[in-house]
């Protein structure tokens, strides 16, 4: 295997292995690409938007997939252990993107490679495995059918020390909610890329290089981690977590609001987890309840108190850090269900499965948590389609005859995990279901579709855009609609970018919280940073909790000029921010996406408008967020077009 | 830049044994080579090879060690932010995590399988916060 001569912090290279044609090669990277679109996400905008063509079928073989790492992964950064998952997704037809932790991002670097992307089909099932002296695809008839940590456990028995990423049997069975699982239990979950994964018949990576991963001036990344160590190891004593719930409440009740300091989200990640929001989020409405029509007043303190961030660690019995993270917020957790172990559920799962179909039934959502991530399967996405049946039987479109004699009840633990087995399998319903919330509305008909929640056929996250617009804006805006992490006016806060970013604006300590809801010039520029400054992240391989430390904590653009030994100031990587930001939107328009299809519509931006609870009367004016959004990239305020002279400099790189 | 074997060699193949990329080829009783691709210079063959014939990428021959002699990786566990970093770093898959400290469950770097410990220290080079020392082993 050639690996051509390395720069500094990346690997030069990446792998493309054809299933259809059985071949693997190493291509090299200009540093003129990494300099443009940093490495990780931006780099694999730049080889899919040029490789996938225009008519491609998503779960066909012109479809690429691709697993990138970041630029700061293994250089001694901390927090950088974020590799993501990209490709054509089968859920909206546009670009698609999943990001996750774990351990299997320095090992996509230490086999030579900043990623590894795969076209063509294969006839079979197969396994790529990598090491320092071999890349091959490996016979998988054997694996086929296993669920993701049988396939984990039996693989790293076979290949000692390797990491791997694979596919349960939702990606098998191309249930487009599928995602890509790594550490038995980490999913690169959302965009359907699990679909696609299995529609290559491809079961997993398995790599197990041990390549050094070349850095500019090792002395400087560490004394920067040292600094950025400092603060996370800060951690005061913190409230129990039935007090969560009354800290929500005081942040609702309240007419003014604070500049988040991510100091204090920190402590809280510490200390639970993810979940130590399940709590706060319901009572402040960031929390959507009730397939996106309750709210707080029918999800109250009495009820949600089954998400107490307590009776998660009472159940855990270690803690769980990804690579290069001083946090340390994951756990392995004991569970009475169907199976004796599960990675500690996170808000997102606990959310979708409690308030979101009223559920308050814990060891439920620890059994269907490991449930889907031994299937493979994404659980915003299931907790989505749970929901959407539940209400469709509310509504009299799924009958009794539909569901083998079960009564799909808002709450009913035993009807909530039948359905998930349901979806898994592809059985009866489940068949109409495990294709995403948009489909499953469009193979029901009935009027279904004004219960499906979705942008661009992305199921949304637990997060309300009526409590926080930014959530909103995202959801709707972004190449890869729908996802949580694409920004808020929350991140933007705790980001801190004004500290750095001369063109950031700064956000007041105090002030009135009308004003979040306020549209404006604002408003449009805090949502662009949001997305130019992710896409550094991504290119990086930089966990959001990490950078919500604060740029002047965590100090990204001073770890990427040390890795590399570039002498970029933080404008020029904003810039490459937005570089990425419209080398996605054109990958978009090139697929014949229409950006102002993604755009939510109903429940999620308050039309109809909440009659009770946190978020009750709000409305969100998204169609002028957008607007407003998409003119500070200069790109055109109706149809959300980069102009061609844009296109033209992102996309003439080579 | 990689380490390579002169004609001193004597075909021992106790460097290809010990090669944890499986970067050096070679017959027994025959000269054997360094692949450039392939070597990470962690420098065990050098320390391993009884006939003196292994050079580091500067040219220089690399001295024998005998293994009691190698350095092992100590934790220090207040420093240490269990952040898996070393683990990764080690070519030998001779670190893991476990529970180490007493009411704390974050788990913590050890060195599980000492016998496959090549001293290289890649694990002291990568952490961040210093909290991996190396030391001659105690036995």
């Amino acid at each position: 295997m050639n690996i051509p001569g390395r720069s500094k912090g990346c690997m030069g290279s990446i792998m493309v292995v054809d299933l259809s044609a059985r071949t693997i090669e190493i291509q090299p990277v200009s540093a003129k690409v990494y300099r443009t679109f940093l490495s990780g996400m931006g780099l694999a905008a730049h080889v899919l938007y040029h490789r996938i063509p225009q008519d491609a079928d998503p779960l066909g073989p012109d479809n690429m997939l691709g697993f990138v790492s970041g630029l700061l992964t293994g250089t001694g950064s901390l927090f950088t252990g974020r590799w993501m998952v990209t490709g054509k997704s089968p859920l909206t037809g546009g670009w698609g993107e999943a990001n996750c932790g774990g351990h299997f991002s320095p090992a996509i670097k230490r086999c030579g490679v900043d990623g590894i992307f795969f076209t063509g089909t294969s006839p079979k099932p197969v396994y790529l495995y990598v090491d320092d002296n071999t890349a091959q695809l490996r016979d998988a008839d054997s694996i086929w059918g296993m669920d993701t940590v049988e396939t984990e456990t039996l693989l790293t028995a076979r290949h000692p020390g390797a990491r791997v990423a694979c596919i349960g049997p939702a990606g098998e069975r191309l249930s487009l909610m599928a995602g890509v699982s790594t550490d038995k239990g980490r999913m690169a979950a959302r965009s359907g890329l699990g679909a696609v994964m299995g529609a290559k018949c491809l079961k997993a990576v398995v790599l197990a290089g041990s390549k050094r991963i070349p850095v500019h001036n090792k002395e400087a990344m560490k004394h920067i981690s040292r600094i950025c160590n400092k603060w996370v190891q800060f951690q005061p004593p913190f409230l129990p977590g039935f007090l969560t719930a009354p800290v929500g409440a005081l942040l609702r009740i309240m007419p003014w609001a604070f500049t988040q300091d991510g100091l204090l989200y920190k402590v809280l990640l510490r200390k639970w987890g993810t979940v130590s929001m399940n709590q706060i989020s319901v009572e402040m409405g960031d929390a959507p309840v009730q397939n996106w029509k309750g709210s707080n007043s029918n999800w109250g303190f009495f009820k949600n108190l089954s998400a107490n961030p307590d009776l998660f660690t009472r159940k855990e019995i270690r803690k769980y850090h990804c690579y290069s993270c001083p946090l340390g917020c994951g756990g392995i957790c004991r569970t009475k269900g169907r199976h004796p172990r599960t990675h500690k559920p996170e808000y997102e799962t606990v959310l979708s499965f409690g308030g979101f179909v009223l559920n308050r039934d814990l060891d439920t959502i620890f059994d269907i948590n490991e449930t889907l991530n031994r299937a493979g399967m994404d659980t915003i996405s299931a907790g989505h389609a749970v929901a959407f049946a539940l209400e469709c039987f509310e509504k009299k479109i799924i009958t009794l005859q539909d569901t083998a004699g079960m009564a799909l009840e808002w709450g009913n633990p035993e009807a909530i995990s039948w359905l998930v087995d349901q979806i898994i399998a592809r059985q009866g319903i489940g068949h109409i279901l495990a294709d995403g919330v948009a489909k499953a509305a469009g193979r029901l008909g009935k009027g279904a579709q004004r219960f499906a929640f979705h942008a661009g056929g992305q199921e949304l996250a637990m997060h309300d855009g009526r409590n926080d617009p930014g959530f909103a804006l995202h959801y709707s805006v972004e190449p890869a609609p729908g996802r949580h992490t694409n920004g808020a006016w929350l991140y933007y806060e705790m980001y801190r970018l004004w500290k750095k970013v001369t063109d950031a604006p700064k956000i007041p300590l105090v002030y009135a919280k009308a004003r979040k809801y306020e549209t404006g010039p604002d408003k449009a520029a805090m949502g662009s940073a949001n997305s130019r400054f992710l896409n550094v992240l991504n290119g990086s391989g930089v966990c959001l909790f990490g950078a919500f430390l604060g740029i002047d904590r965590i100090r990204i653009f001073d770890w990427l000029n040390a890795a590399t030994g570039w002498h970029m100031t933080p404008e020029d990587y904003m810039a490459a921010g937005t570089r990425i930001q419209t080398l996605k939107q054109a990958f978009n328009l090139k697929h014949g996406i229409v950006p102002k299809d993604f755009a939510l519509k109903g429940r999620p931006v308050g039309h109809p408008p909440l009659a009770h609870g946190a978020n009750k009367g709000r409305s969100i004016d998204i169609d002028t967020l957008m607007a407003d959004y998409w003119e500070t990239f200069g790109w055109d305020r109706k149809t959300g077009r980069p102009t061609d002279p844009q296109i033209a400099e992102v996309t003439d790189i080579s | 830049m990689a380490f390579f074997i002169t004609s001193d060699c004597t075909g021992c193949t106790a460097c290809k044994s010990i090669c944890p990329t499986s970067a050096i080829s070679g017959e027994k009783k025959q000269q054997h080579a360094v692949s450039d691709a392939a070597c990470i210079d962690c420098g065990a063959c050098g320390r391993i090879c009884p006939a003196g014939a292994v050079a580091n990428p500067f040219g220089r021959i690399v001295s024998k060690i005998p293994k009691k002699n190698w350095v092992r990786p100590f934790f220090n566990l207040d420093l240490c932010m269990a952040c898996n970093i070393c683990v990764e770093a080690c070519p030998a898959n001779a670190l893991d995590t476990a529970l180490q400290k007493i009411r704390d469950l974050h788990p913590y770097p050890f060195l599980v399988r000492e016998s496959q410990c090549m001293g290289c220290g890649f694990c002291a080079q990568a952490c961040p916060v210093d909290a991996v020392t190396l030391e001659k082993s105690a036995g």
